[in-house]
Parts: structure tokens; sequence; C-alpha cells
């Protein structure tokens, strides 16, 4: 009791509200097409606020998250492919995708999160580089960069279910992660990020803080790669390239780090536009190396933009600018 | 023996390439603290560029002269365009960086096409010597020589000079450096331009060695060289050498004995030092 | 010539504020011009603005008759001006020879005896040479910002409150120094400290609220009890 009135703040009113509203929203829009789009965005909000637990709370920058996602893709796919295409099986591979994700960026963390911010990013890059070398090199369990399609369980096929179930997982994760970067372990990240060396003389083991912060984001991205599978039923090689990590830092930067909201209207964005642009490769040929138009966008959004959308709007709210990672000077 | 000679060679030649790729990164690391994460891209079109001019006058001195030349100019704008606004913030550095690398990569694609392009070393360097049982192919003999005779100039030039220590001091205060009667955004502009000029020379000289070029090759050296960097201490110039060779040899050894390895023999290596030594191999002064 | 530097109706904001607003002084040749003034009145902010760190709004700088207002503080310091900062400006992470080595535009004889005649001054220096500045204590670290703007052939040296923070004995070996150096070059002092400010100073300017107010010969001012109450608040 005690806590679903505390959970009723003015906010999460309007979070569940639009919660609720996305919910009926398929019995409208029967479209595959739209509720599979809308499932993407859902999928790919997930995997930005995973990374915004990274960038946006505890200023750690990844360039691998990619892998993370990979790992959940390919585990279920190869689980799904391989064994029962039926829930165990399923609830098998998400328990190994997780597992494995957490082995993983456990390893990665424990080398370079108690080193400068850049020896993270490059060893995740490098880490990220090493799982797409392997996938594609690995071809009796990966077919290489021609992916294969797989049977997931009956009942997921559905797409409006898909969409529902997405929806749900979102919602959950959202409100978990809202939880816990609100709770004294997300004010220590936050901490973390404002002043590392301050934080670790009052006390805190920086390094614990910063590696479980990575395990739980690498975990929840590996669950966004699963939910990706179930929707796309094909993987290849692309799950884990570098454009995924480009994507996953625009919809974190664009929507605004650190506020968790901010990546699911950044999801929401990067992939209407992926949408369009496809669209538009016959119209001119940039089109078609739209990495170079994000690219762009993505620069300049770092430099004259560093708040977000979500950032920018509270801080006009709020009458002053809150600090946040991408403006802090001096950052080491 | 001639098969430890031969593999050796390799390795050292790959190691050079390396080095030269790593030596701009850890330069520009070292005495600016900008982590350039664009500098696979000032490889790759380094190599590009050279490349095109070498295959239309089939002249190698022109297609290095080229490529230095765009490393030059791309240093120039990096610099200006992409680090300037940001420096000494290093989390909107490394993010804006990397956003540009892919940049740099993806316009390859549009200026000299999506394709992969072969290339064979220039005649005058295309044949070998034999010594012995052994056989020395002469490209890999002049990317040998290349490295050292670099490594040796730069390394004079930062121990024999002032140049090394204006930069740093550049970057502990703008200010002070200034009134020192130092112009220090120029400074900053030259180091920045022959780092990536470095780069660039890198990729040209790796195009007839690798014997095919293609646009990815820039995000995967890059890759190599925070590799290489990492392991011989970030901002250390010999760390980086002997890093690159290190490197260089694994590769050609674990290639021929454990092939199943060899891809993974770098990010062995990497986090052996990230464990043991996790400073680098050489300690970086300051 | 015999003004090597002439500041004429200087105006000059730091972002929006204007600090300065009229500021006028002229520094002879062979002379200490000492500028005083109470603690905000704007003595820093003029000798930064005459060393290119801060933009001049309105007015002129001479220096040797050549206008030097809002040229590039690497271009006004190669005309011939050496700067030690308020705060030292020390390179933290270079040791005592690196700061200095930094400073050497050229590493000819004439350089290297003005070296040693300064390093045979703070014989400390020569002792930590291979120390990282950053570890020097606050006297020392004086010296080593003093050194550094005199190693190159200066004709006018701009110094900040050279006494700032040290201990008296210290001051009186700062001050000695800076009397020697006065043999060889031009100095124009910002300094709170009168005793030195009269020690070695010829001549003086009163900085108020951004303005020269009032200046006359040092020895002048020494006599006149009710300026300095009024602009210093000595008695
Ligand atoms: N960065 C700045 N931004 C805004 N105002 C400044 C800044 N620096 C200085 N000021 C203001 O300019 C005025 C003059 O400062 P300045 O440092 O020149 O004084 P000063 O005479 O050197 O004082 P002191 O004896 O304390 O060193 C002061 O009122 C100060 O508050
Ligand atoms: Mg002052």
């Amino acid at each position: 009791m005690n806590l679903i009135t505390r959970m009723m703040t003015k906010s999460n009113m309007i979070y569940l509200g639009i919660a609720a509203l996305l919910l009926i929203l398929p019995f409208f829009l029967t479209g595959r097409s739209v509720q599979f789009m809308i499932t993407q965005i859902f999928i790919f909000a997930i995997f930005a606020m995973s990374y915004d637990l990274l960038l946006g709370y505890t200023g750690i920058i990844s360039f691998g998250h990619a892998m993370f996602f990979g790992i959940g893709a390919y585990t279920t796919a190869i689980f799904m492919d391989r064994f029962d295409a039926n829930i165990l099986g399923l609830v098998l591979a998400i328990g190994v995708a997780v597992l494995f994700a957490a082995i993983v960026s456990f390893i990665v963390g424990i080398l370079t999160l108690r080193l400068k911010s850049h020896f993270y990013a490059m060893l995740t890059l490098a880490f990220a580089g090493l799982f797409l070398v392997a996938a594609e090199k690995w071809r009796d369990l990966t077919k290489g960069n021609d992916g294969f399609t797989f049977r997931i369980p009956e009942i997921l096929r559905d797409s409006t279910v898909m969409y529902i179930v997405s929806l749900v997982c979102l919602v959950l994760i959202f409100f978990g992660l809202r939880r816990l970067t609100n709770s004294p372990f997300g004010r220590v990240l936050v901490a973390i990020r404002e002043n590392e060396s301050r934080t670790e003389s009052l006390g805190y083991k920086v390094l614990h803080y910063k590696v479980l912060v990575s395990v739980v984001a690498g975990v929840v991205a590996s669950f966004a790669g699963v939910l990706y599978m179930l929707s796309l039923r094909f993987v290849n090689t692309s799950v884990f390239h570098t454009d995924v990590t480009i994507d996953v830092l625009l919809m974190t930067i664009i929507g605004g780090v650190g506020t968790l909201v901010g990546p699911i209207i950044g999801a929401a964005l990067i992939e209407l536009a992926h949408h369009w642009i496809s669209g538009l490769a016959n119209v001119h040929w940039i089109f078609e190396r739209w990495i170079i138009l994000y690219g762009t966008v993505y620069i300049l959004v770092v430099i004259f933009f560093p708040l977000g959308i979500v950032g920018t709007i509270r801080a006009k709210l709020s009458g002053r600018s809150k600090s946040n990672v991408l403006e802090k000077k001096r950052a080491s | 023996m001639d098969l430890i000679v031969t593999l050796g060679v390799n390795g050292l030649a790959t190691g050079m390439l390396i080095f030269l790729l790593a030596a701009g990164l850890t330069l520009i690391f070292g005495l600016m603290s900008v982590l350039n994460f664009a500098h696979g891209g000032l490889f790759i079109w380094g190599a590009y560029a050279g490349v095109w001019i070498y295959t239309a006058t089939n002249s190698f001195i022109l297609a290095i002269i080229l490529a230095i030349l765009t490393g030059l100019v791309l240093g120039l704008v990096t610099e200006r365009l992409i680090i300037r606004p940001v420096y000494g913030n290093h989390i909107q550095q490394i993010l804006i960086t990397l956003g540009f690398m892919l940049v740099l990569q993806e316009l390859i694609k549009v200026v000299f096409g999506p394709d992969q392009k072969a290339v064979d070393p220039p005649a005058w360097l295309a044949s070998s010597f034999q010594i012995g049982d052994v056989i020395l192919i002469k490209y890999r003999l002049f990317i040998i020589i290349v490295g050292l005779l670099l490594f040796f100039t730069i390394f004079f030039l930062l121990k024999k000079t002032r140049i090394g220590l204006i930069v740093r001091a550049g970057v502990m205060n703008r200010e002070m450096v200034q009134t020192l009667g130092i112009n220090i955004r120029f400074v900053f502009m030259a180091v920045f331009m022959v780092g990536a000029a470095l780069a660039a020379l890198s990729g040209v000289l790796h195009a007839p060695y690798s014997g095919v070029i293609y646009a990815e090759m820039g995000l995967e050296f890059s890759i190599l060289a925070f590799i290489v960097v990492v392991i011989g201490g970030m901002g250390s110039f010999t760390g980086s050498l002997f890093a690159a060779l290190l490197v260089g040899l694994a590769q050609a050894f674990m290639a021929y004995y454990v092939p199943a390895l060899s891809l993974a023999v770098n990010m062995l290596i990497m986090t052996i030092v990230l464990i043991f030594r996790p400073q680098g191999l050489f300690k970086v002064k300051g | 010539m015999n003004n090597l530097l002439k500041v004429s109706k200087v105006k000059a904001n730091i972002q929006q504020f204007h600090i300065l607003h009229d500021i006028n002084f002229e520094v002879p040749i062979g002379e200490v011009t000492v500028l005083l003034g109470r603690n905000g009145a704007g003595k820093t902010t003029t000798l930064r603005t005459i060393m290119g760190l801060n933009p001049v709004h309105n007015g002129s700088i001479l220096f040797k008759d050549e206008e030097i207002a809002n040229l590039k503080p690497h271009l006004i310091a190669n005309k011939g001006i050496g700067y030690v900062p308020e705060d030292q400006g020390i390179f933290e992470d270079l040791t005592v020879g690196e700061n200095l080595r930094v400073a050497m535009k050229r590493e000819d004889q004439e350089t290297t005896e003005r070296l040693d005649w300064i390093l045979d001054l703070f014989p400390d220096l020569k002792k930590f040479w291979k120390k990282p500045g950053g570890q020097l204590s606050g006297g020392q670290k004086q010296m080593l910002a003093i050194a550094r703007a005199y190693v190159n052939e200066n004709d006018l040296l701009l110094i900040d409150e050279p006494s700032k923070g040290l201990a008296p004995i210290v001051v009186e070996k700062v001050m000695e120094t800076i009397l020697q150096m006065k043999e060889k070059t031009t100095i124009l002092l910002v300094e709170q400290n009168f005793h030195m400010a009269s020690k070695i100073g010829d001549r003086f300017y009163i900085i108020d609220d951004g303005q020269t107010v009032h200046n006359g010969l040092m020895e002048d001012l020494r006599q006149d009890k009710v300026l300095m109450k009024k602009y210093l608040g000595v008695s």
C-alpha cells in the first residue's frame, strides 16, 4: 500500500498514462509494419537507457555497447535455432545471454574502470571489434555476415503480442532503472560523475560502483538484444557493428544524457529518422551513406546541444542549467 | 632458423607500420592530452589518397607525398573543426572524435567508391634479396628503415628541441606560454598536423604491404593503434615503438604457429599488460 | 623616446563588466614604475591588458612608440615584454630547468649569460633544477617566475605583486633581486607592500576603481600621509 502511494507521484502518473495509451494503441493501429516499428523503438529505448546509465549517470564512455546487444541477440538466435523454439528455451536463452553479458562487462570493467575514462572507451571498442570478427569467422555457429533466420515460440510470432511484451519490458525496466538512479546507489554514481576523486576520498569504493553499474548496463543491453531478435527473427553480424553503438550514443545524447526519459525519446527520433532516410535512399546518394548524416548531426549535438532535448527542457523549467556530463569541463 | 628470420622480418615490418600509426596518436595524446578516436580515419584517407595517385601515375614517391599532404590538411581540418571546440573536456573529445572517425570512413566510400582496392608494391621495391636460405622482401625492409628513420627523427626533435616542452607547458597553462612569446595555437595545430601526417603515411605504406585497402580498415587500425598505445603506455613515444614491434612480432609468429589465436593475440597482450602494469610498459613522464 | 611604455585612456572589460575606465600612465626607460591601489582596483587587469591577455576596449598602449593594443599576447611578448603574473604561472609538471627552457627563445651565449646571472641570484633554483615546479615553495616559485621572465632579452618586465604571500625574509630577498635587475631593465611593478614599493620604485601611479587617480615620485609619496591613507589605507 505504502509502496503504491509512493509510486503515485505526478510524473509517474504521467508516465503510466502514456504507457497505458501505448498499450491500447495496437488495437487501433493494426498495420504490422507500424507495430513493428514502434516495437523497435521500445527495444532501442531499453538499449539506450542502459547506455544512459553509463554515460549520463556515471560519466563512463563505452564504445562497445553494441557488443552486449549482440551477445543478447546471438545467444537468443543460436538457442532458438539449435534447440526447441519454446518458452523454456527462450528463458534459458535469456538466462545465458544475461550471464554472458554480465561476465564480459565485469571483465572489461575490472580491467579498465580503475584507469582514466579513455581506457574504457578504447577497450570496449577493441572488445566489440573482437566480437564482430569472431562472429564473422566462426561461421559454423553464426553463418557469418549472411546470418540466419530462426523460429521463435509460437505466441511471440504475433506482432501485437511482441509489441505488448516489449512495451511491458520497457515500462518495467524504466521504473526499475529510475528507482536505481534515485536510490543512494544512484546518487553515488552521480557523485562519481561529478568528482571521482572526491567521491573516493569520502570513502566510497568507486571502482565497485563503476563495475557494478557497467554490469547492470551490459545486462540490460543484452536483454534489449534478446527482444530485438524476437522481433526480427533474423541475425547477422551487423548487431556487433559500431553503427549500433553510434545509434545508441545518438539516441542517448539527443534525448538528453542522465535523464532516462531522454534516451526513450531519442530512440523514437532515431528510429523514425532511420525509417524516413531509408525511404529516401534512391532520392540522393547521401541518404545511402546515412552514417555521414548521423555522424555530422552527432558531432554538432555534442558541441552545441550537450543537454539534449529533455535536459534542455528541464534546464528551462528549473531556470538554471543542471550539470551534465557533456558540459562538465576538465573531466578526466 | 630461416623461418624465424622471415617471420621476424614480417613481424618487424608490421610492427613498424603500426608504430607509425600509433606514434601520431601517442604524440597527440602525450603532448596535448587529446585522445583522437578519428586517428584511423586519417590513416585510411592517407591510404586511399596515396593509392589513387599511385594508380594514376605509377609513382610511389608521389603517393607518399600526397598521403602526407592529405594527412596535414585533414589534420588541420580536424584540429580546427573537431578538436578546438572541446579542448580540455575529455568526454566531449572522445565522443566527438569517434563520430568524426565514422564520418571520415564513410566519406571514403563516397569519394573513392565502396569497393576494396588492390595495390602492388612499386617495381623498385617488389623484388627480394636472398641471403643463404633466407628470403628478404625489399618492401618489408623499406618499411622497417622508414619506421626507424622517423622514430629517430621525432625522438631527436622531442629530446633536443623545446617543442615537446612547449606543447606540454601549453596544455598546463595556455596563457603563460603565450606571454613567453609562443604562438601556442599554431604549435598545437602543427603537432596535430604532424600526428595526422604520420597516420596518413602509415596508411599509404600499409597499402602495398597488405595488398588491398578498404574503408573499414580505418576503424580496425584505430583499434590496433589503441592497443599498442595502451601496451606501451599512453603518451610514451618510445613505449609505442616497443609495443608496436611486440604486437607485430606476436602477430607474425602466432599467425604461423597458432593461427586460431592470431586474431586475439593483441587483445591478450593488452589484457596481460592491463592486469599487471596498467600504466603500460613504459612509464609516462609528467 | 624616454617613455618605454605609454598607456592612454585605456578602457577594458572582463566579460560584460567594465573593469578599467580610464588608465593613463607612462613608464620611463630605465626606471621602476609602481602601480599602487587597493584590492580590486584593477592593477592586475591593467598588466593583463598590456600583455594582450585581456582585450582593450578603447584607448591606446604604445610600447617603444608602437601601438600594441589588442595584439596577440605572443606578439606583444616578442616585442620585448616579460610578464610575471600574480599567480606566477609555473608549469607545475615541468621541472625548474624545463620551466626555464620553455621560456628561452634562443640558447646563445647571451641568453646563457643572463641565465647564469639570474641563477646566481637564486641559488635555490639551481639546487632544485630537476624538481617539478609544482613542488616548489611559494618563494621559490616566485623566483622561478621572475627568472623565467628575465632570461630572454626583454626591455620591459611586468611584475605583479612579487611579495604576495611570502614571508618577510623572502620578500627582502626578492626585493634585492629586483633592485639588481633594475640595473638592466625597465620594470613596471604592481606592489601592495609599501615598504618594498618605496624601496625600489622611482615613480608611482595610484589606480582606484579602474582609473589612474594620482601619480608622482615615490619619495614624495612617502611624505604624503593624506594620499596614502586615502587610497592605500596605509597610515
Ligand atoms: N574574471 C573576472 N570576472 C569578473 N570580474 C573580474 C574578473 N577578474 C577580475 N575581476 C574584477 O576586476 C576588478 C579588478 O581586479 P584586479 O584583479 O585587476 O584587481 P587588483 O587591483 O589586481 O587587486 P588585488 O590587489 O587584489 O590583486 C575587481 O573588482 C575584480 O572583481
Ligand atoms: Mg592583482
